[in-house]
């Protein structure tokens, strides 16, 4: 059982013992604990995800009308992954133990290291406040994306360069690979043919077992750049104890975890092309 | 292209000045001259006056006070002003209100606003089932009479002395009666329509609000074109946007971050106490705490002044009477100053004799508190309790620090007298209405069953007839002297009773960009952007 009283905290602090009991039967929460555990299952199978102290009603309108702004950031972050963790990785493992392989482990180090917010806190003292190149918070149009994007892929891109180079080593050193140059090939074809396609596949797992933390990592981020996403509605639910809204969200990242693993699962049979037999 | 061409290109591109940026800044800027937008720590999710009142607290109420006007209004030091009333005459048996009201006004609507307007909300306002919250205000309420098209008298059931209070308090907005027909008791919430200055514009519920001057307003058409109400939850944020010039206006600066804004030439910062006095709440049902000895040796045991340097950077004031400083009825008491010796020879006073390592004991009892503290609720309450606990190890008491979560604190505080968990908790009043007589009433008025959970927050059983005495006066005494006379002889009892251990008055802070004018700071939290302008 979560401690605290929606009732109470809605009443505020000058409310009278009867106004919350009041209150506490209009919203329902003087009914047996199993009643309102039933009534929200009925709910919750017809859309109605129960009355949200904040909104005043079903969240879910509301809730849905966050969730572009955080998916948008979502689908930003894991743009920005591949484009940049994946050449970074590569380009590593082909080049190693050289230059770009010592600097490439130099920032992963710092990257990982990195916690979003401070990140974020620094990007907006850098490029908002002192150069005025950004806006620093909310979104205005997609020169407001670049910051929280950079906050929350940060660590993304560093995990996935170091994993992509580790797995290209792994490849690089397999018999495919020297039949392969034996047949004359150079490297860029070696890599770009057939090491690559073999390493994407951890790559992706990756990708997607860290939506996860994109999830949470979007709860601080949108919070620090007031982005009009769900994770900045998430805060503010726990701090009303608004639970239904909570719940909705909880679902719907739930949900959103489950489906972005399923398009892994998909990804996996598009890249290697032996898993459609399988 | 070889690899160091690559490299110089991308570390010029990197070092040039990024041009575009500043000459759209510029034209924002110009364009937006005439709108001010304040970058708000709360979120507003419902502009309602009933029905749960305007949420969030007090970013509602501060979009509210700019799209609403009211009776009665506050001027920046919480004394009524005619607002939608012209003038009123008090009955002398303080049992009912007639109002002139003011002529020709209309609601955003269309609306014609006149008494019959005035009842409709009035009745609104004291029903249970259409408004919940805010009971304490209307609950004394009886209803309200036509007399003619522009009078109205507004009868309560009891003598009440804060019937302007509770008028000239948000939820005492007058809403358009012709709106909530439209859009039903809920659908208002999301489609506010009243008589304030400015009119809604757009609504994004937890985001923004976006009002526009109004142009038929009685008062003639506000200075600002648009006022911006964008939520911004994180403080850094807040400040950041200040310093780029995206926002106009942010409030809730934390003290910690006050003097780095002070240095910003561009910005400027107001300061004002707010309403709630923090405090130490003493369960009195048991020993040794009903005695008063003990808790007077408890008030000159704790360095408040500590509290407010090191909690709060110096933006705390140590209190000097139950009630905060602007709060209407407050009247100074003579500090407990600051004395271990002091308090020790009060604890010896009341019987108490130092025992085994130094721990005060009487009659072989060891002295022993449990010290609730909630976390977070309050500005830095943890902190509060813990400098508390060294405080009274000092003298010889062994306390406990006991944390409850802050969802659960009113729960734990307000407890049947059997339940009670606690010797001294963590609380703070915020008097919404600005009345110190509702503030005395709330915390010092007996309770009507000491065994009971008390109905409003004397939870530590405080019971003295004389200060009830004082507060019936205060209530009903129609010559406004007299009830200051005896709000201020209860307070000095209460003082001296020392229900609470009493500690500071926070304040607020708000931080504005040089330039805008007219922006208040209220002591009841709320930061007016009502008559702001943009000058430069």
């Amino acid at each position: 059982m979560v401690p605290g009283d929606e009732a109470t905290l809605m009443a505020g602090a000058t409310a009278s013992q009867a106004d919350i009991e009041l209150l506490r039967a209009r919203l329902g929460l003087d009914r047996p604990l199993v009643k309102q555990y039933a009534a929200r299952l009925v709910g919750l199978a017809r859309g109605d995800f129960g009355y949200s102290s904040t909104f005043r009603g079903n969240p879910l309108p509301h809730v849905l009308a966050r969730l572009p702004a955080t998916l948008l950031l979502m689908g930003a972050a894991i743009a920005l992954t591949v484009a940049l963790g994946l050449p970074a990785g590569v380009l590593a493992a082909v080049r190693q133990n050289r230059w770009p392989d010592y600097l490439l482990s130099l920032l992963v180090v710092g990257l990982l290291a990195i916690p979003n917010f401070w990140l974020g806190l620094m990007l907006i003292g850098a490029l908002s406040v002192d150069r005025g190149w950004l806006p620093s918070f909310g979104f205005t149009g997609w020169a407001s994306l670049v910051m929280p994007t950079l906050a929350l892929a940060a660590r993304l891109v560093a995990l996935v360069a170091r994993m992509t180079r580790g797995v290209m080593l792994e490849e690089l050193a397999k018999d495919y690979v020297r039949t392969a140059r034996a047949k004359g090939l150079g490297t860029p074809a070696v890599v770009g043919h057939h090491v690559l396609r073999n390493a994407l596949i951890p790559t992706v797992t990756v990708i997607g077992l860290q939506t996860g933390y994109l999830l949470g990592g979007s709860v601080v981020v949108e919070r620090l750049f007031a982005w009009p996403g769900v994770g900045d509605l998430m805060i503010n639910a726990v701090g009303a104890r608004d639970y239904t809204l909570v719940q909705a969200i909880t679902i719907l990242f739930v949900s959103g975890f489950l489906l972005i693993n399923l398009m892994v699962d998909v990804l996996y049979v598009l890249i290697n092309p032996r898993l459609r037999h399988a | 292209m070889n690899r160091r061409t690559a490299l110089t290109l991308l570390s010029t591109a990197a070092a040039s000045p990024f041009t575009l940026g500043s000459p759209l800044r510029a034209l924002a800027q110009a364009t937006a001259a005439r709108t001010l937008t304040y970058g708000q720590s709360g979120a507003v999710t419902a502009l309602d006056p009933a029905q749960g009142s305007f949420a969030t607290y007090p970013a509602g109420y501060e979009v509210a006070y700019c799209l609403y006007d009211r009776l009665v209004d506050f001027d920046e030091n919480l004394k009524f002003v005619p607002q939608l009333a012209e003038s009123w005459d008090v009955a002398p048996d303080l049992k009912s209100i007639r109002f002139r009201l003011r002529k020709n006004v209309r609601f955003h609507d269309g609306t014609a606003f006149n008494a019959q307007a005035v009842k409709f909300n009035v009745e609104r306002l004291i029903d249970k089932a259409r408004n919940p919250t805010n009971r304490p205000l209307w609950d004394p309420v009886a209803d309200a009479d036509v007399v003619d098209e522009h009078t109205v008298a507004i009868r309560t059931k009891a003598p009440y002395s804060q019937l302007l209070n509770s008028l000239a308090h948000g939820s005492g907005s007058m809403v358009s009666p012709a709106a909530v027909e439209k859009h039903g008791d809920k659908g208002i919430a999301q489609n506010p329509v009243g008589a304030g200055p400015y009119r809604l514009e757009a609504f994004t519920p937890g985001q923004e609000v976006v009002l526009r001057a109004f142009d038929g307003y009685w008062g003639g058409k506000p200075a600002t074109d648009r006022l911006v109400f964008k939520y911004i939850l994180e403080a850094s944020t807040r400040i950041a946007a200040l310093r780029t010039g995206s926002v106009d206006v942010i409030d809730s600066v934390p003290v910690q971050l006050v003097a780095g804004l002070r240095k910003e030439a561009n910005v400027e910062v107001v300061v004002r106490p707010s309403l709630r006095p923090m405090g130490l709440a003493i369960n009195l049902s048991r020993p040794p705490y009903d005695d008063p000895r003990v808790r007077r040796a408890l008030n000159h045991a704790i360095p408040v002044e500590t509290i407010a340097e090191r909690v709060f950077f110096g933006f705390a004031k140590a209190s000097d009477a139950p009630l905060a400083f602007d709060t209407q009825g407050y009247q100074k008491q003579r500090p407990y100053e600051y004395s271990v010796a002091k308090a020790k020879a009060l604890l010896v006073e009341a019987g108490f004799k130092p025992g085994a390592g130094g721990q005060l004991e009487r009659e072989g009892k060891p002295l022993k508190m449990t010290l609730l503290a909630s976390e977070g609720l309050f500005p830095g309450d943890v902190n509060i309790a813990e400098i508390a606990q060294r405080a009274f190890q000092q003298i010889g008491i062994d306390v406990t620090i006991s944390k409850i979560e802050r969802g659960s604190y009113w729960d734990a505080l307000r407890q049947e007298r059997a339940a009670l968990a606690f010797d001294l908790a963590v609380f703070g009043f915020n008097p919404s209405n600005a009345s110190g007589l509702y503030h005395l009433e709330s915390l010092f008025k007996s309770n009507a069953d000491d065994a009971a959970r008390p109905t409003v927050w004397n939870m530590g059983r405080y019971r003295n007839p004389k200060v009830d005495e004082l507060l019936a006066q205060a209530n009903s005494n129609p010559d406004p002297a007299k009830q200051l006379a005896a709000m201020g002889e209860a307070q000095r009892i209460v003082w001296e009773d020392a229900p609470y251990v009493w500690l500071h008055v926070n304040q607020n802070v708000t931080a504005f960009r040089k330039g805008i004018k007219g922006v208040e700071l209220w002591p009841i939290v709320f930061t007016i952007a009502r008559r702001a302008r943009v000058e430069a």
